[in-house]
């Protein structure tokens, strides 16, 4: 490939993986509070909600993501002829984004409640003979050391959510797999070739590179107690 | 009287582990609680700080009814909270705090504590000084100047257990509860504790410690109640309970711990 057309490759990788980034981003944002109330529901003393938790923790971590991402986007037209999405791109990033945010907050939910129970009893009671109220046992006490039990857990789907969100090529929203796999074919004048997908590889390394030594860091910050 | 504590019971399902728990202190007094695992020793100390509820019985501290299942009623958090303050607890595998250092387990729920007053208000830095120094010389006392910078996992286990007593009575408390302060310890770092508490005594602090160091108990202790699948069994001096002790329960138990 010439210079120019290697410019082009580029271009439409880099718009990709904008994209790419974009539901990165917005699911974190997204799943990590809603992971905290799922988590609460799920901990409810109000059995209903309870068990309506567990069973859908069942279904969506059961169930492969690729489904739900086809299920909510095509699912409502097809079947009540109701187009919440809109089109295009947009109606793409809404639906790939609202499928992400659920499916990783049901996950972030059992890393949270995995968290809490790591916590001992311990902890509680001596807050409790100390005359804290619950709330700054729980901001005070006991917050800090679930946030360094979970941190390892929730690296890894965070690593995990990087390359996920190549799945939402199955409903073409233009991620970066989208924008390699394009030139499969050959397009833009560029005859066909693997070399363009090849490089989204280099994109994820380098990016999940960057991510392990954030997350790394924010481990050490907190490895003064155990 | 400090404390009077009359007809306590609880049960958890269907086992009832307390079966009717009388028995009253006076301020000063040192009380060690005797008596094999599960006889409901630990269970009395919870029940005395608030961390389990009674089925039955009254507690008074100072002539004020804090508990009475008879007349029960639907304390604020607040009120509960304060009630508690009476008691301190020191508990047999210490549970300081991990992410804080020794300091600041012992400041910690006292900072907290003075954020709801005037005086907070008018001179904070008064107030947070005044509870820093106390911090200070809570420390000195349990021998741990030299520690007020480190991390709970830094410290060995009879410094944690002494940063924890530290922060028990950095809250003042009327009674300071000790459920088997040295049963997580190892044989060497039992006896540094052990002198923090005897020290305590000394200083006439109202006490109540729950253990199996029988040697300690007898010096230690102006009134020692043995307890047995749920009641008294027998309580007396010291001298009474160890050295002619009534019941045959009360000596096959002492005898366990001679052979």
């Amino acid at each position: 490939m010439t210079p120019e057309q290697w410019s082009i490759v580029f271009n439409a990788l880099n718009v990709g993986f904008l994209q790419t980034l974009r539901l990165f981003f917005v699911t974190l944002i997204g799943a990590i509070p809603l992971g905290l109330l799922i988590m609460l529901a799920r901990r409810s003393s109000f059995r209903p909600l309870s068990w309506l938790t567990q069973g859908l923790t069942w279904i969506i971590r059961g169930s492969p993501l690729m489904i739900q991402l086809l299920i909510l986007y095509y699912g409502p037209g097809l079947a009540f002829d109701w187009h919440p999405w809109g089109g295009g791109e947009a109606g793409r990033f809404s639906a790939a984004a609202t499928a992400f945010i659920i499916n990783y907050a049901f996950y972030f939910a059992e890393i949270y409640r995995g968290g809490i129970a790591s916590i001992p009893a311990g902890q509680e009671e001596a807050g409790l003979v100390l005359g804290m109220t619950r709330t700054q046992i729980f901001f005070k006490v006991k917050l800090l050391q679930m946030v360094k039990a979970i941190l390892p857990p929730m690296s890894n789907e965070v690593i995990t959510l990087v390359k996920d969100t190549s799945l939402s090529r199955i409903i073409a929203l233009q991620e970066i797999i989208w924008a390699g796999q394009k030139f499969l074919k050959g397009s833009s004048g560029i005859s066909a070739s693997i070399l363009p997908l090849l490089c989204t590889v280099v994109y994820y390394l380098i990016f999940n590179g960057l991510l392990t030594i954030l997350l790394t860091r924010l481990e050490k910050q907190l490895s003064y107690f155990r | 009287m400090i404390l009077e504590v009359s007809g306590i019971r609880k049960s958890f399902g269907k086992a009832e582990i307390l079966r009717g728990i009388d028995f009253g202190m006076d301020r000063g007094e040192v009380l060690s609680i005797i008596g094999s695992s599960g006889s409901g020793k630990t269970t009395l100390l919870r029940c005395l700080n608030f961390l389990e509820t009674p089925d039955a019985g009254r507690i008074a501290v100072n002539g004020e009814t804090l508990f009475d299942a008879a007349s029960p009623t639907r304390d604020s958090a607040k009120v509960l909270r304060r009630k508690r303050l009476h008691f301190g607890l020191v508990f047999q595998n210490f549970n300081l705090f991990p992410q804080y250092t020794a300091f600041e387990n012992v400041t910690l729920a006292n900072l907290l504590l003075a954020k709801d007053t005037d005086a907070y208000r008018q001179n904070k830095a008064a107030v947070i000084g005044g509870i820093e120094e106390e911090a200070h010389r809570l420390l000195k006392q349990m021998g741990l100047s030299d520690r007020e910078n480190n991390y709970p996992h830094q410290l060995s286990g009879g410094q944690c257990q002494r940063v924890a007593i530290a922060r028990a009575l950095a809250l003042k408390p009327d009674i300071l509860c000790f459920d088997e302060p040295t049963s997580a310890l190892d044989p060497e770092l039992t006896g540094e504790v052990l002198k923090v508490i005897r020290e305590l005594a000394d200083q006439r602090m109202t006490m109540i410690i729950v253990t199996h160091e029988m040697a300690f108990a007898r010096d230690v202790s102006s009134h020692v109640i043995f307890m047995d699948n749920g009641i008294i069994c027998e309580q007396g001096t010291p001298d009474q309970v160890f050295g002619h002790p009534q019941e045959e329960r009360t000596r096959q138990f002492l005898q366990s711990f001679i052979q």
